[in-house]
């Protein structure tokens, strides 16, 4: 059942078919939980996020516009599940971010020395500001249009522009550093 | 990461990207879809038992709503204690019933 159409598999679920609900949650599930952790900097949280995500868009399917591509339709409920967790769990998340010095986040390649390129990354995310961090994975890592970006998280494009920008510069300081590292070596 | 790519370009950069998509990959896919899965079953017989809950209430409204309809209907149908006074005096004044003479004659002040 892998070639059948995403449309077309939303279409059954809404018909009540949970195989073919099935099928769509597992496809999209590594998204859905990367954009959740890229939100909530936490996997159990991001996992709790994605979770709530997909059973709210099972609840909501019949809804949904066949017209219109699910994947964004089901981004956005996961973003609204990521960033309703987030607001029950902000005491958690502001201590996250306590960790990190304000002086690492204006050069987030010094803090992330001695770590493996993916501990790298994660460690340089969370150097970045919120609203960053989501529009750089959502834009390069999941291929989302800067305006879908901008609808998913009510700003305007201006915004995620300006947000990728900053965000994607940060992250290629580090990406640059783990290439000169393995270069040297 | 592509050199020739600028930071305002409004192209995706695909070697961030997999570096992002691997550094954020998920663990235990299948026990995640498993999970939701599961939860969504159980979302889905709670469903239904909600929904038998609801027709139990409805039914037992529309019963005591057809007891009380049905009460009042016996009571409008049941002759009422005057008419059934009245309609045994009319009898024994017609005369036609064989002791009705005496019924009278017992129930007369004069009778000694």
């Amino acid at each position: 059942m892998t070639g059948v159409d995403e449309e077309e598999l939303a279409h059954r679920a809404s018909r009540g078919e949970a195989e073919a609900y099935g099928i769509l949650v597992e496809r999209h599930a590594p998204m859905a939980r990367r954009v959740a952790y890229a939100i909530l900097e936490d996997r159990e949280d991001a996992d709790d996020a994605a979770q709530d995500g997909f059973l709210s868009a099972w609840q909501a399917i019949g809804r949904y516009d066949p017209q219109k591509s699910f994947r964004p339709w089901l981004m956005q409920i996961v973003v609204n599940a990521a960033r309703d967790l987030r607001r029950r769990r902000r005491v958690r998340t502001a201590d996250s971010l306590d960790r990190v010095s304000p002086a690492s986040r204006d050069d987030p390649a010094r803090v992330v020395g001695d770590l493996d390129l993916g501990e790298r990354l994660r460690t340089a995310l969370a150097t970045l500001p919120e609203r960053q961090r989501i529009a750089v994975v959502m834009f390069d890592a999941e291929g989302f249009s800067q305006a879908e970006i901008a609808g998913f998280l009510g700003i305007p494009e201006g915004t995620v522009k300006s947000d990728v920008f900053h965000g994607r510069r940060a992250l290629r300081k580090v990406l640059e550093s783990v290439k000169e590292e393995w270069d040297e070596r | 990461m592509r050199d020739d790519m600028s930071p305002f370009s409004a192209e995706a950069d695909p070697e961030l990207g997999e570096a992002l998509r691997s550094a954020l990959a998920p663990h235990f896919a299948e026990a995640f879809v498993g999970r939701v899965m599961t939860q969504l079953a159980q979302r889905q017989s709670r469903s239904w038992d909600e929904e038998m809950a609801q027709w139990f209430w409805r039914g037992l409204v529309a019963a005591s709503v057809a007891v009380v309809l049905a009460g009042w209907g016996w009571t409008r149908v049941s002759p009422s204690p005057e008419s059934t006074e009245a309609s045994v005096a009319s009898e024994l004044l017609d005369g036609s019933r064989p002791v009705a003479d005496i019924v009278i004659a017992s129930m007369s002040p004069s009778t000694p």
